[in-house]
């Protein structure tokens, strides 16, 4: 009898890490369209540059993403009409994405080039895709 | 005089040269496809547009060293391409090439622009498409496609129908296609194709249209079809019935027991009342039988004279009522005048 709980229970459990592994899909294909949603409505003009990391290596995944979460930070709104739907986009990008995996990373976020909010963006944008892309790959082998 | 000339002259000669050299050795870029992510081409030029070889060097930003192209694509001994294996490519990481080449002891170096190769994969057709019935007039397309990772695909959809005159195109996120209407008299045709969607990359490479599938009645079979109701309409039935109404007048002609079945001879019962007719000469009495003195009894052994009847304007306006009994026989209800003699003594007179 105990044995039999013992196997429902670890049944039921690897079919939720089944289902859970797609949901993450879910979420980042979410942040991609939150992203290019937050690209249109924010100021790309007299504003301050950003560090924008580009293709970094596995290692430096977390650290990237940090960055890109804390340069989000500083972005401003294109003007007042907008500006709803500029803090709904950034509130959704302020939530934690990545877990730390924990591995040394060799270069921080200030080492990476500064560029303006668009370009800024569609890094990220690239990031996220590459995670997703990622996912699906292991996914398949 | 002369020195200007002389400085003009090869400014000429390199202005005739210049378009000629331009247009002879113009690779315009370098266009690179990864097909389905198995291999990739790059592709720099075509035989007429390319006089000399090139050499093609890549290299990964902050990764790989300056690589030469391992396997060269040639089109009639020029080099136009490059072809690149499943593992001399990495996505996601900015990718650089050189084509190099040397004219008349000159180096020519193009270098490319930056590229993203996951912006440029083209997955391949979708393959495997098939068609099932759902219930109430609906039509289910399914297919796969030989691109490793499904989740990263959308897809999309052409159909027209053979009364149609162009084709609709549907966009399509999942591996299936729900046609919510479909009509059984017309004949469809299906084609798919697929693209990286949005989530996986930015490109607007799509795959080549998929293997056609089609589904409903072909209008060929259908008019064979027709051909043959056109044969049993107006060949066969008019024949068929021509046949018939031979036989039946045959059978009326010969046989004189299906006429009278088909064309009953009309009953004249004259033939019971010849005797009536002619041997009593229409004397109904003495045909049916009655006996003479009841003929006796039945004439009349007194006589009547008739009594005529007139109407004499009257002068007053009260009339006697006439009783209906009082009335003498052979006069309309009139008021009497004055009478003849009659076996009824009638004493009234009109006053």
């Amino acid at each position: 009898m105990e044995r039999m709980i013992i196997f429902c229970v670890l049944f039921f459990c690897s079919s939720m890490v089944l289902t859970a592994t797609p949901q993450k899909a879910m979420k980042y294909k979410q942040l991609v369209k939150t992203i290019g949603q937050l690209e249109e409505v924010v100021k790309d003009k007299d504003v301050e540059f950003l560090h924008t990391p580009e293709n970094p290596v596995d290692e430096c995944l977390f650290t990237a993403v940090t960055c890109f979460q804390n340069g989000t930070l500083k972005l401003q709104p294109k003007n007042s009409q907008v500006n709803s739907k500029f803090i709904k986009t950034v509130n959704i990008l302020k939530r934690p994405i990545l877990k730390d995996s924990g591995k040394q990373c060799e270069s921080t976020c200030e080492s990476y080039e500064k560029k303006s909010p668009k370009e800024f963006l569609k890094s990220f944008s690239k990031l996220m895709k590459k995670v997703i892309n990622q996912s699906y790959r292991k996914s398949t082998i | 005089m002369a020195v200007p000339a002389a400085f003009l002259a090869p400014v000429l000669l390199l202005c005739g040269l210049g378009p000629r050299l331009a247009a002879a050795h113009g690779p315009t870029g370098v266009e690179c496809v990864l097909f389905n992510e198995e291999y990739m081409t790059c592709l720099w030029g075509s035989r007429e547009t390319l006089t000399t070889n090139y050499s093609l060097y890549y290299w990964y930003e902050n990764r790989s060293p300056v690589v030469e192209c391992k396997r060269y694509l040639w089109d009639r001994g020029v080099s136009i391409g490059c072809h690149f294996n499943q593992s001399e490519i990495v996505q996601f990481q900015p990718f650089h090439v050189l084509l190099n080449a040397s004219l008349n002891g000159q180096a020519l170096e193009i270098r490319s622009k930056r590229m993203e190769l996951q912006d440029l994969v083209k997955p391949g057709a979708p393959v495997n498409l098939t068609i099932r019935n759902m219930s109430s007039n609906q039509l289910q397309l399914t297919w796969s496609s030989p691109y490793p990772k499904a989740q990263c695909l959308e897809h999309a959809v052409k159909y027209k129908s053979n009364k149609d005159t162009s084709w609709i195109e549907h966009g399509v996120k999942g591996d299936i296609f729900s046609f919510p209407s479909v009509d059984y008299e017309k004949y469809y045709t299906f084609y798919v194709r697929s693209k990286i969607n949005s989530y996986c990359g930015s490109t607007q490479l799509w795959s080549e249209w998929s293997v056609p599938v089609v589904w409903g009645r072909n209008t060929t079979s259908l008019a064979e079809e027709q051909l043959q109701w056109f044969w049993i309409h107006t060949v066969l039935v008019p024949i068929a019935s021509c046949l018939l109404l031979l036989v039946l007048v045959v059978l009326l002609v010969r046989m004189e027991r299906v006429w009278v079945i088909l064309m009953p001879r009309i009953p004249n019962p004259s033939k019971n009342f010849d005797e009536l007719f002619i041997t009593h000469n229409g004397n109904f009495q003495e045909w049916a039988g009655v006996p003479k003195d009841m003929l006796e009894s039945f004439k009349p052994n007194y006589s009547e004279s008739i009594c005529y009847v007139s109407e004499l304007p009257s002068r007053e306006s009260h009339d006697p009522q006439w009783d209906g009994s009082n009335r003498p026989p052979g006069g309309p209800g009139a008021p009497a005048g004055p009478r003849e003699h009659s076996p009824y003594q009638n004493n009234y007179v009109g006053v």
